[in-house]
């Protein structure tokens, strides 16, 4: 096991397969059939592609994610935690992890993931509705977004205008589908980098086929 | 501005690692009882459908392997009878000798083979089951029948408790079917096909759920009986989300009368 080029995340060769890990922050526990490895006393989750995005942008290239040790995020479209829990493993115990889903079903799923992590607290909230919650958090260094609607990044733009700190960085992973089926994925990734760029910086831009069809993901910076 | 700026400090001061740990315990509390107050009679309504439908699967499933099974004792029975739950209630009740009698044969011109009592017995306790599937799905369709009638008279006057529940599960929510316009309730259970026809042109198609309904299955126009009454349903969902009086015959009836 080695560190990869991002904070917090680690790597090694199975076979010729390269596989990404992240530092177990619940030791023995595993969140979603994800397998376990422990190598001189620290235990390593497994972060796969094919069900993380953010690990499918890590395979794909992105040099950097902004997400370190110790950050606050404000994570949108957190579902039952697959992701978020990595994101949790990232930033440590002394980071937190604001996750939020309109979802009753997958919340009540991720209400259990936070009573074993203390570094995560789940909001049940439209991330459409930033009013509804700006008192159940506090300013983010990062605010990641995967939440496949149509109008995904007015809303990301809405929440980065309110709870990201200046400088601060900004994920959000496009699903062109739920745009719209008719146009083709790179015509529409073109026009939510247009309407992002009115008001952030995009330093990084991804397509993840083959891990994830038709979907990209950008990385910003609040200016 | 001003206020904003407020708002921001606010903001900022909460990343103590003491505030974090109070709205860490706060939101816990607060999700935990959100998720408490979110279940509604439509989620209960869904869960129904889900399990009559299964049941319903499970029951033909299991009725297909029972019969395999018995047919090495009795075909020629299994055969005369195509009602899984009659078939299952008769072969406990009644013996082979009975059974095949009814049918007009002897045992011994049967092609059954002689299997010993505890073989028998062991078959028949799979027919026990059944037989309870099938029950327990008719007693889920009373309760439904009563909580769509409480819950959405008119919706249910028109549709009919089942195809209504189904218009519910596809929706999601009683909210989210609120909110759809009646071509897409037109097309509820038909999203594969649906996104086949905007993905590669292929035919669109015309009707969901609602072609169950008799007023569309035997209308000869079936497009037009089903924008028709997606139409209405549109209208009664609506009456029902905010508790308007009952016109839910009227609507049956003016369908009914413009399509004889
Ligand atoms: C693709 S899933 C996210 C999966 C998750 N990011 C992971 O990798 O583990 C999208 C989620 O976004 C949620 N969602 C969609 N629209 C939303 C909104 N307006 N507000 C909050 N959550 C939303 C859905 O309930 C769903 O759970």
């Amino acid at each position: 096991m080695r560190k990869s080029r991002i904070f917090e995340v680690f790597e090694q060769k199975k076979g010729k397969k390269l596989i990404i890990y992240t530092k177990n922050l619940v030791h023995g526990k595993k969140v979603y059939g994800e397998d376990l490895v422990t190598e001189d006393g620290v235990e390593y989750r497994e972060w796969t592609p094919f069900r993380s995005k953010l690990a499918a942008a890590i395979m794909k290239g992105y040099l950097n994610i902004g997400i370190r040790k110790g950050d606050i995020i404000l994570y949108l479209g957190a579902s039952s935690g697959t992701t978020p829990s990595h994101v949790s493993d990232i930033v440590g115990k002394d980071g937190f992890v604001f996750a939020l889903d309109f979802a009753p079903r997958v919340v009540r799923e991720l209400v259990y993931l936070c009573e074993e992590r203390k570094n995560i607290a789940p909001i049940l909230a439209d991330a459409n509705k930033p009013e509804t919650y700006a008192d159940k958090l506090s300013l983010v260094d990062v605010v990641y977004m995967d939440i496949a609607q149509k109008n995904q990044a007015e809303i990301f733009l809405k929440n980065c205008r309110r709870f990201l700190k200046k400088d601060g960085y900004a994920l959000i992973a496009v699903k062109a589908r739920s745009i719209d089926v008719t146009k083709k994925p790179r015509q529409l990734f073109e026009i939510v980098r247009k309407e992002i760029e009115k008001e952030l910086v995009i330093i990084d831009y991804k397509i993840l086929d083959p891990f994830e069809k038709d979907h990209c993901m950008f990385m910003c910076k609040k200016k | 501005m001003a206020k904003e700026n407020e708002s921001y400090k606010e903001l900022e001061s909460r990343r103590s690692p003491e505030s974090l740990k109070r709205l860490y315990l706060e939101n816990l509390k607060l999700t935990k009882k959100a998720i408490k107050e979110s279940t509604g009679k439509d989620n209960l309504i869904i869960q129904t459908i889900k399990s009559i439908e299964d049941l319903k699967v499970g029951a033909n499933k299991l009725a297909k392997r029972l019969r395999e099974w018995y047919e090495l004792y009795n075909p020629e029975f299994s055969r005369s009878i195509s009602d899984h739950r009659k078939f299952s209630q008769l072969i406990i009740s009644k013996s082979r000798s009975e059974l095949l009698k009814e049918i007009g044969l002897k045992e011994a011109e049967s092609m059954g083979a002689d299997i010993d009592k505890k073989d028998i017995d062991a078959i028949l306790l799979l027919a026990v089951q059944i037989i309870t599937f099938y029950d327990t799905k008719e007693k889920l369709e009373e309760y439904l029948d009563n909580a769509m009638e409480q819950f959405c008279p008119n919706t249910n006057a028109l549709a009919g408790s089942l195809i209504a529940a189904k218009l519910l599960e596809q929706a999601g929510s009683f909210e989210k079917l609120m909110g759809m316009p009646s071509s897409t309730i037109q097309l509820l259970g038909a999203e594969k096909a649906l996104f086949r026809h905007l993905k590669t042109g292929a035919r669109c198609p015309k009707y969901g759920i609602i072609l169950q309904h008799p007023v569309v299955a035997k209308s000869k126009d079936k497009a037009k009986a089903a924008r028709m009454l997606a139409d209405k349903i549109s209208i009664a969902v609506k009456v029902d989300y905010f508790k308007g009086e009952f016109i839910g015959d009227k609507l049956r009836k003016g369908i009914e009368d413009k399509l004889k």
